[in-house]
Order: C-alpha cells, then sequence, then structure tokens
C-alpha cells in the first residue's frame, strides 16, 4: 500500500483485514504488516508510511512485493497526480509488479475534484482504478481481491 | 586442562556474557536462516516481540510473515517494522557465507518521538492544503460576488435608464392633456349661457376639472419615477441659493388648499422665522419634499387636520407635518422607507416614492427625516435641514415692475403639432407675436430672415435637433436668447444648454405663466 501521506491506506486495509474504520486519522511511522487470506491466496499487506513533501516512500519496504496498491486521495488532487511520481520510485525498485489504483474517500462527493483528464491518464498506465471508501466500505473488497487476481495470473 | 586454555575458556565465558548483557540492554533478538530459508539459529526472546518460538529446520516463510519473498542474499534494513505484538522494531537483515542473520531491535522510543513529529507535520500539511483550497473558494466566491455585483449594477442602470426613457416619453402628451385642458377650461369659463346653459357648463367643468386633476396625478407619479431614478444615477445636483421662505411656504399652502378642501380637511400651514431674512437653500428641492410630505399626510387623513410648522433655528430649518389621519403601525414602520412600498389595506394608490424620494434628497441637502406615528392615532414627519441665514434686498417697486410682453416677437421651434399648438395659443392669448417651426434647421433659417425677441427651442427635434441648431445660431452670431422647452429633466441637459448660452431651461409640461415670467426676466433692458 503506497500513496501519500493521509490518503487512507491503513484505513482501507483495516476495513478489509478487519472491517473496522477510524475517522481519526493517525500517521503510519515505517510499515505494518497484515495477513489475509482471498480466495485460497495469503496476502501479506505492507502499509507503508505515506510519502510527503519532505520523505519519498522509502522502497526498502517494497522489496519482495508481488504486487502493489497506489492510494489516493480523491478530493485532494496532488494525491492523484503524485502516484505517477511514486510509480517510478516502485518500478525502478522492484520491477513491474501488478497494480491496482485506489482513488479513496469517494463518500466525500462534496469535495471530489479528480478530473475526467486524470482519469484518463491512470487509465492510459494500464491500471485498474477503483472508487474506493473505507468508510462505507465501497469497493475495498473488489480492489485487493482484483490485486490478488492479477498476482496470481 | 593447560593454562591457556583455562584462560580461553574464562575469556569465551566473558564474552558470552558481555553479548547477553548486551543483546539483554538493546533488547536484540535474531534469527538466521540458510539459502533455503530454513532455519539455523534464533534467540529466544524473538516471543518478546510476538513472533513464534523457531526451531532448527523450520522454514522461516511460515512462521514470519515479514520474510516472505525476501532472498537470503539481499542486505537490507526495515527501519521501523510494527511487530506481531506491536512493538515497532528495526529489523536488519546482513546475509554472510551461506546463511541470512536477521537482527531484530526495539525501535519504540524513537519511532514514539518521529510518529509525534510527523504527526504533526501531516496536520500541519492538510491543514495548509485546506487553507489553501478555503482561499480557493473564497476567491472564486468574491468574483462570482464581483460579477453578480457588476450584473446588479447593470441592471440598476438598465432600470434607470428604462424609468427615465418612459417618464421623458409620457411628459409630452401630458403636457398637451393638462395644456388643452387649461385652455377648454378658460373658454368655457368665458362662454355665455346661451352658449352654454349653466347645467351643461357645470357638468363640462367637472369633467374638466376631473381630467385636470387626473393628468396632474399623473404627471406626478411621472415626476416621482424620474426623480427616483435620477437619485440612483445620482443625476441629482442640490443647487443652494437665497431663497425666501415666507412665498416659498405661501406656495405650498396654495398649492395643496385645494386637495385638503376637496376632503375637508383643515390645512394650517405656520412658519416661525425673522422677518427680513431670506435663507440659502435649494427651493426647488425644498418646495418638492414639502409637498410630498403634506400630500401625503393630506391623503392619509380622512378627518381632522394637517399641520405644516417650520421655526427657522439659527442657521437650521425645522419643519414637522403633522395630521390626525390612519397612523402608521410598527410594523409597516420599517418598510414605509422602501422604495415602491405601500402601506397594504389603505386604499390609497400611489407609486411608493414619495417619502424615499424626499428621505434621499433631505439626505442631499444635509439634513435628516424623522417619523412617528401610532395606528389610528396621526403621523408626524421631522425635517430638519440648514439653512444659512442671509439679509433680504429690497427692490423697489420700480426695480421690480416687469415690461410688458405683449409687443415681444417669438419664435418657438417644436416638432410636436400638438405641443406647438397649444403654446402658439397660450401665447397668442397673452398678445405676443408668435411665430413656429417644426425644426432646429427652420428655426435657424427663420432668425435669419426675421429678428425675435425670444426663442423657444425643443431639443429633440428632426433634421435638426435643439442644441445643432443653437451651436448653429451661436456661430451666426444670433443675439435673441434661447430658452430651451424640452420633456428631458436630465441635469446633464440643463448643464449642456447652459454651456450653450441659453437663457433658461423649462422642463415639459410647461405653464403659460412660466413662458411669460422668463420672457420677462431675459427681456427686460436689466439684462
Amino acid at each position: 500500500m503506497v500513496g501519500d501521506f493521509s490518503v487512507g491506506k491503513t484505513s482501507l486495509t483495516q476495513k478489509f483485514v478487519n472491517n473496522v474504520f477510524s475517522d481519526k486519522y493517525l500517521t503510519t511511522i515505517g510499515v505494518k504488516i497484515d495477513t489475509v487470506e482471498v480466495d485460497d491466496t495469503k496476502l501479506i499487506i505492507w502499509d507503508v508510511a505515506g510519502r510527503d513533501s519532505l520523505s519519498p516512500v522509502n522502497v526498502s519496504y517494497l522489496v519482495g512485493a508481488a504486487g502493489v496498491v497506489l492510494v489516493a486521495d480523491g478530493t485532494r488532487p496532488s494525491t492523484v497526480e503524485n502516484l505517477f511520481d511514486i510509480w517510478s520510485s516502485v518500478e525502478k525498485r522492484i520491477g513491474d509488479v501488478p497494480c491496482v489504483v485506489a482513488l479513496n474517500k469517494a463518500d466525500l462527493s462534496d469535495g471530489w475534484s479528480v478530473s475526467e483528464e486524470t482519469v484518463n491518464s491512470l487509465h492510459d498506465r494500464g491500471w485498474e482504478i477503483f472508487k474506493t471508501s473505507a468508510k462505507q466500505g465501497d469497493e475495498v473488497g473488489t480492489l485487493f481481491e482484483t490485486l490478488a487476481r492479477k498476482i496470481n495470473d | 586442562m593447560s593454562e591457556n586454555t583455562g584462560k580461553n575458556l574464562n575469556n569465551n565465558d566473558s564474552l558470552k556474557r558481555i553479548n547477553e548483557e548486551l543483546f539483554r540492554k538493546l533488547q536484540l533478538a535474531y534469527f538466521s536462516v540458510d539459502s533455503k530459508m530454513k532455519v539455523c539459529d534464533a534467540s529466544k526472546n524473538l516471543v518478546n516481540y510476538g513472533f513464534p518460538e523457531l526451531k532448527k529446520g523450520q522454514s522461516v516463510e511460515d512462521k514470519i510473515d515479514f520474510m516472505i519473498g525476501m532472498d537470503a542474499d539481499t542486505e537490507l534494513e526495515l527501519p521501523v517494522v510494527s511487530s506481531p505484538s506491536g512493538i515497532p522494531v528495526s529489523v536488519n537483515l546482513m546475509p554472510s557465507n551461506d546463511k541470512l542473520t536477521v537482527l531484530i531491535s526495539n525501535a519504540e522510543r524513537s519511532t514514539e518521538q518521529h510518529r509525534m513529529l510527523q504527526q504533526a507535520a501531516n496536520e500541519n500539511e492538510l491543514l495548509a492544503e485546506k487553507q489553501k483550497k478555503l482561499m480557493a473558494r473564497l476567491e472564486q466566491a468574491s468574483k462570482e460576488l464581483e460579477d453578480k455585483n457588476q450584473q446588479l449594477e447593470e441592471a440598476a442602470r438598465l432600470q434607470t435608464s428604462f424609468i427615465s426613457g418612459v417618464s421623458h416619453e409620457f411628459r409630452t402628451p401630458l403636457t398637451s392633456i393638462i395644456g388643452y385642458t387649461n385652455l377648454v377650461q378658460q373658454d368655457l369659463s368665458k362662454m355665455s349661457e346661451e352658449i352654454a346653459p349653466r347645467i351643461v357648463k357645470q357638468d363640462n367643468e367637472q369633467y374638466l376639472n376631473a381630467v385636470q386633476r387626473s393628468s396632474k396625478h399623473l404627471l406626478s407619479l411621472v415626476e416621482n419615477l424620474l426623480d427616483h431614478g435620477k437619485l440612483d444615477s445620482e443625476e441629482i445636483v442640490v443647487n443652494p441659493k437665497k431663497t425666501n421662505l415666507d412665498e416659498l411656504f405661501n406656495d405650498v399652502s396654495l398649492l395643496l388648499s385645494p386637495l385638503s378642501e376637496t376632503k375637508n380637511i383643515e390645512l394650517n400651514v405656520n412658519l416661525d422665522a425673522p422677518k427680513g431674512v431670506d435663507v440659502v437653500i435649494d427651493d426647488s428641492r425644498l418646495r418638492q419634499c414639502l409637498i410630498n410630505l403634506v400630500g401625503n399626510a393630506i391623503k392619509f387623513t380622512d378627518i381632522g387636520s394637517v399641520n405644516l410648522d417650520a421655526k427657522l433655528d439659527g442657521d437650521e430649518l425645522n419643519v414637522v407635518v403633522r395630521d390626525s389621519g390612519i397612523g402608521i403601525g410598527r410594523e409597516e414602520m420599517e418598510k414605509i422607507r422602501l422604495p415602491f412600498y405601500q402601506v397594504a389595506d389603505t386604499g390609497k394608490v400611489g407609486t411608493g416614492l414619495g417619502l424615499t424620494i424626499t428621505e434621499r434628497i433631505v439626505s442631499l441637502m444635509g439634513g435628516s427625516l424623522s417619523i412617528e406615528s401610532q395606528l389610528g392615532e396621526g403621523t408626524s414627519v421631522h425635517l430638519t435641514m440648514p439653512a444659512p441665514k442671509i439679509e433680504r434686498e429690497i427692490f423697489s417697486a420700480e426695480m421690480g415692475a416687469l415690461p410688458t410682453v405683449s409687443k415681444l416677437k417669438v419664435l418657438v421651434a417644436e416638432d410636436d403639432s400638438f405641443i406647438a399648438d397649444l403654446v402658439v395659443v397660450m401665447l397668442q392669448e397673452k398678445g405676443i407675436d408668435v411665430t413656429c417651426v417644426a425644426n432646429g434647421a427652420l428655426a435657424v433659417e427663420m432668425l435669419q430672415t426675421k429678428s425675435f425677441d425670444l426663442v423657444l427651442m425643443d431639443i429633440h427635434m428632426p433634421i435638426m435637433g435643439g442644441y445643432q441648431a443653437i451651436e448653429k445660431l451661436n456661430q451666426l452670431g444670433n443675439s435673441a436668447p434661447i430658452v430651451v422647452m424640452s420633456a428631458s429633466a436630465t441635469e446633464s441637459d440643463q448643464e449642456r444648454a447652459a454651456q450653450l448660452g441659453c437663457a433658461a431651461y423649462l422642463v415639459k409640461p410647461v405653464d403659460v405663466e412660466e413662458i411669460i415670467s422668463i420672457a420677462h426676466t431675459v427681456t427686460s433692458p436689466q439684462q
């Protein structure tokens, strides 16, 4: 799980693994590791600390990863644009592994500000995009199940 | 056992103890695996971090999740990993000699400090992003508001322009209606009993009075609309000049007495001012305000009286218009000053502009207006405005005597045939020699062939308008005084006429007495 800080990586993981959600923002330091079974596949989810303007994603945490979930906040356009830079770092360290994109916080429809042009440019990379809501659970299961399937293919 | 061997044993023991002490203090745990990721060795304290106890030969990937996908020959540092116990640990993978040793140390203290700093930094950045977003929204809202304001200003300007235009267009036919009604009234009064029997004459006089009253009412509505538009576009300018208050209050009394008489209401006008003193004030605007206030008071009073009391106090004029009318309820009090507002259920009609206009004019004159009223007990309107005193000049009877106008030769340039005929008849009745032309070009032509004592010039005419004709006449050295007679009451038109050297500016509908008075002034030898 990689992306900018406060985009909801931990929330998505916790929703999927433990079916819990908290509105309170608590930053992740380093990496949190969770395990879950998806259709006979054991997913070890590495929830990596978010990128901020001063610290890039620590790619050491990506070593050994079979797939990546790129996470952005749909109410903060910069976090979506930053996915391209983040992916460059990921690809440089572990190669072109299966990847899915979560545009999270879909429940905040008033503040949603992802342009169609940006969505198209994400599609152009060949990534499957999911408008997720960790709060309401929308598309969360599909997101991880799709990645698991892509890894197994 | 040799002495050396004993020493070595002692050294190894102490090294082992030091190691153990170091591992204990740093809370270091470890395990090592071979190239097939099978456990070779492991510390017992792994369990302190929630990891399972590792036994030699076990596959590490089955026991420790973060080892899944790792190579035995990869050197790696994972600074902070959340261990199964929840304690953050630092993990170092160190390959050597076909073995991978993994060192795990407690990172709780450094992680907690890092978390606090990172949390604060991230929250600050989120706050900054929110602020940026809000600022952008604020800017957008401000821009939208500005656009809306511009649209509203444009709409208000168009509305004002429309009202002014319509009012202007109304004046011309009203001039005809009022003027011709006057003429018919005069003719009727001169008719003998044989031509018009008394009963018919009375009926006709009554009908004509009704036409006259309705026309004047319509004219006052138009005037109010026009003034409202002019106040909105800041076209009204106050022109204070020397004014005789006795005459002004007398005028108001004479003008409104017939209205109060028709309703059987007593109208009392009292002015308390030092004798022989004039004031500097815009007399026409003061007259307009008083007519509006007293007219309103009469309109809303069915029984009793209306009192207009004025007092010149130092350089301040205080006026009270008090009536015994229907009064104003508390709820209505706040609304009556709004333009076009009319108190419901009174059965009285109007534009709802009189009070608004009066208040705005009073304010322009540097004064203020207040209202006291109780429903069913009448209303008092208090008006205060600056009126600097000035000594009245005394004219002798000789100086004030007006020359006769009966021999005057007047040229009228007017394209509206109804108005032209009316003015001609009215002036001819006063013995004036009148020539009439239908446009400015004809007026110029006429003035080159014949001399006139006075020119009455309309502004909006076909072929050549009034201003163009005046400019032409100025170039030709015309000496006859020119008086503009127009339905346009805008300040800009009046200013332009003054700039062109016109002797006076009359706004339609004009009264014959007004023309005669101007004719006296502009043709008198003192001028």
